[in-house]
């Protein structure tokens, strides 16, 4: 498998005061959008609050096309959830649900476009140490979202190349033909990418050697 | 710097069938030259053969040790010894850049960030891709991603450097740079290629066939009998596929 030019709407370089926002101050935002969509009962208040972030994004510099491409992958979902509510119950209640998704992935796409992968693995981990009297490894919780956010475009671009080929023979009506391969594609990528792990020693337990000094 | 197997071999189990089968038979070897490859056709075990010096595959029987470590028992100490490269780079990078994956690598070592980014750094410069270093993995051509891959297995320094087949997805101009780049390496190198000029720079090569050495020798005697072996089953496959097209016609 090779050439997914798929990445998620990732870190865009610059200067701006999101990207010189504290993380923990970002990652807050981000919780309080998401607490923010059960209580926000006013579809009027989720449109001014999407309206805002929708402003502190292109603040950071990143561009409407991003911002446009972070948000289209789930606009069918959502289309389908609103039209569902909308007859289900009203309008307002449909707009109110919708736009408050839309917050929560505006707010994380601020996030993920002004903070670097590593930056935020190094936040992910000082998270998770004080969970570690329990018995978590920080380290391997950081490094297990950083493949799941790998893993994710992988995918997508497998389903592309099997959608090509399953084309180029005249299959593209055959779910049997799309869904097995990317399904057994992705379980090879899954294996070959514990390989490579184990082969690195990544994300195995702590050997107790631990330096305790913080970073950024 | 020695790598010993001790009679290891390799079976697995198979569905549908009673008996376990050979992926490789018990080998008996001591490798210390500096640099080692291994050639065989595809499926002969050679990748089997190179995934047990890093623990990646266990042996069934017999044991193998590097350094003295047991690549069962002392897994970690094995690992942080020796650096295993795969022959697609995109299955080991992990994370969307090069400067991000040395710096994964880094990671256990180096826990202060600022030092851990200024090493990413230096490990990439002497490979020639800090220009690259931001850039996406995918936007990478094969070769430079290929080396984006070893930097970022040196970059823990280790004493051997395993390479499963690093040529076979590159084009010349890149295989040469690759040929180049391992010349230059203090490391203990084993690799399998199936990249016969790659193979006559080596001090030793192991021709491995149906998942036994059958022949451990010098670079060039090796490769001859490689060939020898290769003409010799490609006749037999070309003999029966014959006999049994005439088979074919004679059913009703």
């Amino acid at each position: 498998m090779r050439g997914h030019g798929f990445l998620l709407a990732n870190y865009v370089p610059g200067t701006s005061l999101v990207h010189r926002t504290p993380l923990w101050l970002k990652f807050l935002l981000v919780l309080a959008c998401g607490m923010g969509s059960f209580l926000v009962a006013d579809w009027a208040a989720a449109a001014a609050g999407l309206g805002v972030l929708c402003g502190v994004f292109l603040l950071s510099g990143a561009g409407v096309r991003r911002l446009f491409r972070a948000v289209r992958p789930i606009l069918p979902v959502l289309a389908v959830i609103g039209l569902f509510q909308w007859w289900q119950l009203d309008g307002p209640v449909a707009a109110r649900i919708v736009l408050n998704v839309l917050v929560c992935v505006v707010a994380a796409a601020i996030l993920t476009a002004t903070t670097q992968v590593q930056s935020l693995l190094d936040g992910v981990a000082s998270l998770a140490r004080p969970f570690r009297r329990f018995g978590a490894d920080p380290e391997r919780f950081a490094l297990t979202i950083a493949i799941m956010l790998r893993s994710i475009p992988f995918i997508a671009g497998a389903y592309a190349d099997v959608r090509d080929s399953a084309r180029a023979r005249g299959l593209e009506r055959n779910p049997r033909a799309l869904v097995l391969p990317v399904f057994i594609t992705t379980v090879a990528f899954a294996r070959q990418t514990g390989d490579a792990l184990a082969a690195r020693g990544l994300g195995e337990a702590d050997d107790g050697d631990d330096h305790e000094d913080r970073e950024g | 710097m020695s790598i010993v197997f001790d009679g290891a071999a390799v079976r697995v189990a198979v569905d549908g069938r009673p008996e376990p089968k050979t992926l490789l038979e018990p080998v008996s070897l001591t490798l210390t030259e500096r640099r080692v490859g291994v050639i065989g056709a595809n499926g002969s075990g050679k990748s089997t053969l190179l995934r047990m010096l890093n623990g990646l595959v266990a042996p069934s029987s017999g044991a193998v040790a590097v350094s003295g470590f047991d690549t069962v028992r002392d897994v970690r100490a094995v690992r942080r010894r020796v650096g295993f490269v795969f022959t697609d780079p995109l299955s080991q990078l992990v994370m969307p850049t090069g400067r991000e994956d040395v710096e994964l690598s880094l990671r256990r070592s180096v826990r202060n960030a600022g030092e851990r980014r200024a090493l990413a750094e230096a490990c990439l410069e002497r490979f020639g891709l800090l220009a690259l270093a931001d850039q996406s993995v995918y936007e990478l051509s094969g070769g430079e991603r290929q080396l984006v891959a070893l930097a970022a297995v040196l970059a823990v320094n280790p004493d051997i450097l395993i390479l499963d087949e690093p040529s076979t997805l590159l084009d010349l101009r890149n295989r040469e740079l690759l040929r180049r780049t391992l010349a230059e390496l203090d490391q203990q190198i084993i690799l399998s290629t199936h990249d016969l000029d790659l193979a006559l720079d080596l001090d030793r090569v192991l021709v491995v066939d149906e998942g036994k050495i059958v022949f451990d020798g010098g670079a060039a005697a090796a490769v001859e009998h490689y060939r020898v072996l290769c003409a010799v089953e490609a006749a037999d496959v070309r003999g029966a596929g014959v006999r049994g097209a005439d088979g074919d016609t004679a059913q009703p």
